[in-house]
């Protein structure tokens, strides 16, 4: 029996793959589509600057969240002794924690910058909208990783911010509205461990769920649309 | 080329059978939908589906892959001359902005690690001044400027609502004031005097919010409350 | 005939539309609502309200006019005073994890650390007699009464009162449980 080429086996693969689903198509579609030339401009890559943080920050995050311990009783708190942890003891845990500080920082000044751009060249116009609206929404889901994320170390600073910050969250009338808010986000009368168990579920499983999700919808959409006219 | 039923062999038989047609394959159609306007055969890379490198060529499509079926776009009308294919015409930035970015990114992280070094451990007793990071640092500053409830709450709700569904403030509003100033259209802020100059003034005003506050608290200016200082 | 020619209001199919629409929304409410219960803090074990007794570094009946002393909880078990009154960002029952005990004009306040504002801990400025917050600048007099905003409450007070030898107070509190 003659071994087949290797070159046959993937085609018969291919094909075996394309009888269920039009990969080929749909790899034709994606890599030889023709893209106008006024999306060569540098300003059209904010967008895609921002998803390749996004990815970063979700491999930077697996991996803190395999030496990170939220637990925020005692003084110092396990939460605070596991960051120094890291940052000291863990073989490039200082590089992994750097990486995922200022991979934040930049995320949200590209963010902000891509949104600059979407405004100024006005590409949130007709058929855009709703894509805008999920650019938003994410921005805002963005703000309350950086949020939720300041609190994890568990530091002073960290306290101390997340306490005004539950303050102002706790602050729309009438009282017993701001004392409800106040008493779910801090999961007790003060800022102690319940609150950073809870920031920390929203950190790391609540927000990177939505992020993801409302990605694909914006990438679907950018897809439905194509690249917007220029200014 | 070979195909897995193995009927080349029926095939081969009679004159003129010497090049074996493929067995006709059922290609499933995506919502009837015919696709965009792709580059032509013969300039395409020559890495077909029997190509051993066809593999990596689906590795680097398989996120638009999963993105699915796109819709009929403004390139797809185009002439020629003014677009690009996407791969590799397109493509090739993004590969150089990666590597770019995660060098960026480990420099930060290996040379600049004072930002992210922690403070003493959480202590609700400890007397200190909580500072936000840089991106909250203007709305620290603007509490400062007013009424608790109108600054922390009211205004930057409205704010961010107004900022949710500005593309139908824009749409809605827009050509209505132009009509009243006897302007022919409403264009994109970009080229508009109303809308991009109130970005830009929105822009200025956060930024002295910024700079007030990095200031520092011995830097105080006039305000309608009293000196107010940095933070 | 006569029911092809005139369509009944309610067929069939719109009934169990309708049928279906209920029933998946009160499975949707009865699956949410626990869930928010569940969300609610229950208190912690150990939780335990009552009088806790302070030192302070200055005993009351020697502080002078225009004299502060700053005390803290303990922290072992973790404690914290409880507002007994306040408005802004401080409400009775709050809590706090410091506070002051001021003589003014011959009388003595124990107020609780907490800006009305956001809560930051004010610091007692002794040359001019305030109470400053560091946070957004608010500044308050010793009698807790607002001097500058932005905060618009005065300081909350503490429930106290006097403990068994001159420098201890026996002030309203609550031991955390964590």
């Amino acid at each position: 029996m003659a071994i087949p080429h290797p070159r046959d086996i993937q085609l018969a693969a291919v094909r075996w793959l394309d009888e269920r689903y039009p990969f080929t198509k749909a790899i034709d579609e994606a890599m030889y589509q023709r893209v106008p030339n006024f999306a060569n401009a540098f300003y059209y890559c904010f967008g895609g600057m921002v998803f390749v943080i996004i990815v970063l920050q979700l491999v930077t995050g697996i991996l803190l969240a395999i030496y990170y311990v939220p637990d925020a009783r005692g003084n110092p708190a396990a939460a605070y002794n596991s960051v120094l942890f890291i940052q000291n003891t863990v073989y490039l845990g200082w590089l992994i924690r750097g990486v995922h500080f200022w991979g934040a920082n930049i995320l949200i000044f590209m963010v902000l910058l891509h949104m600059a751009r979407v405004y100024w060249t006005g590409s949130y116009r007709a058929p855009r909208e709703l894509n805008w609206i999920v650019g938003a929404i994410m921005l805002l889901l963005i703000l309350a990783f950086a949020l939720t994320g300041y609190l994890l170390p568990w530091d002073t600073k960290a306290y101390f911010a997340t306490e005004v910050t539950i303050k102002i969250a706790g602050s729309p009338p009438p009282p017993q509205l701001g004392a409800f808010i106040k008493t779910i986000l801090q999961g007790g009368p003060v800022v102690g461990p319940s609150t950073l168990q809870i920031f920390f579920t929203a950190h790391v499983f609540l927000l990177p769920a939505l992020i993801v999700l409302l990605m694909y919808v914006h990438f679907k959409f950018i897809r439905a649309h194509g690249i917007a006219e220029p200014l | 080329m070979s195909d897995p039923q193995g009927t080349d062999d029926v095939l081969k038989e009679g004159p003129g059978a010497a090049v074996a047609e493929p067995k006709e394959v059922q290609i499933i159609e995506l919502d009837g939908h015919v696709g965009h306007t792709l580059e032509p055969e013969w300039k395409r890379l020559p890495i077909g589906p029997d190509n051993i490198l066809y593999p990596v060529i689906v590795g680097i499509a398989l996120f638009p892959l999963l993105m699915g079926d796109a819709g009929h776009h403004l390139a797809d009308d185009m002439p020629d001359e003014d677009t690009h294919p996407f791969f590799p015409d397109h493509f090739w930035p993004y590969p150089v902005i990666i590597i770019v970015m995660m060098i960026t990114l480990g420099l930060l992280a290996a040379f600049v690690q004072k930002n992210l070094q922690l403070e003493a451990p959480a202590d609700p007793r400890a007397v200190t001044i909580p500072r936000p990071d840089w991106y909250f640092l203007f709305l620290f500053q603007f509490i400062k400027l007013g009424p608790e409830l109108v600054m922390s709450v009211v205004i930057p709700t409205v704010i961010i609502i107004v900022f949710l569904v500005w593309p139908f403030i824009d749409a809605i509003a827009g050509p209505r004031v132009a009509k009243r100033l006897g302007w022919k259209r409403w264009p994109v802020p970009g080229r508009n005097v109303m809308s991009g100059t109130g970005f830009v003034v929105f822009l200025l005003i956060i930024a002295v919010l910024e700079v007030w506050a990095l200031a520092g608290p011995g830097f105080c200016l006039p305000w309608l409350t009293g000196p107010v200082c940095g933070a | 005939m006569a029911d092809a020619a005139a369509p009944r209001l309610v067929t069939r199919r719109t009934f169990l539309g309708w049928w279906m629409a209920v029933i998946l929304t009160s499975l949707t409410a009865a699956g949410v609502l626990p869930i928010l219960v569940y969300l609610w803090p229950a208190p912690p074990k150990g939780q335990k309200k009552g009088p806790v007794s302070i030192t302070l570094d200055k005993p009351i009946t020697q502080l002078n006019d225009g004299e502060a002393v700053k005390f803290n909880a303990p922290t072992n078990p973790n404690t914290a005073f409880i507002m007994a009154d306040g408005g802004g960002d401080n409400a009775p029952g709050d809590l706090a994890f410091g506070g002051f005990a001021v003589k003014n004009a011959g009388k003595v306040d124990v107020l609780a650390i907490n800006c009305s504002h956001l809560g930051c801990s004010v610091a007692l400025n002794d040359a001019a007699k305030t109470f400053d917050c560091p946070c957004h600048g608010s500044r308050f007099h010793l009698d807790g009464t607002v001097l500058h905003g932005p905060a618009a409450y005065p300081l909350s007070h503490l429930t106290w009162k006097q403990g068994d030898n001159p420098s201890t107070i026996q002030v309203d509190g609550i031991v955390l449980g964590f």
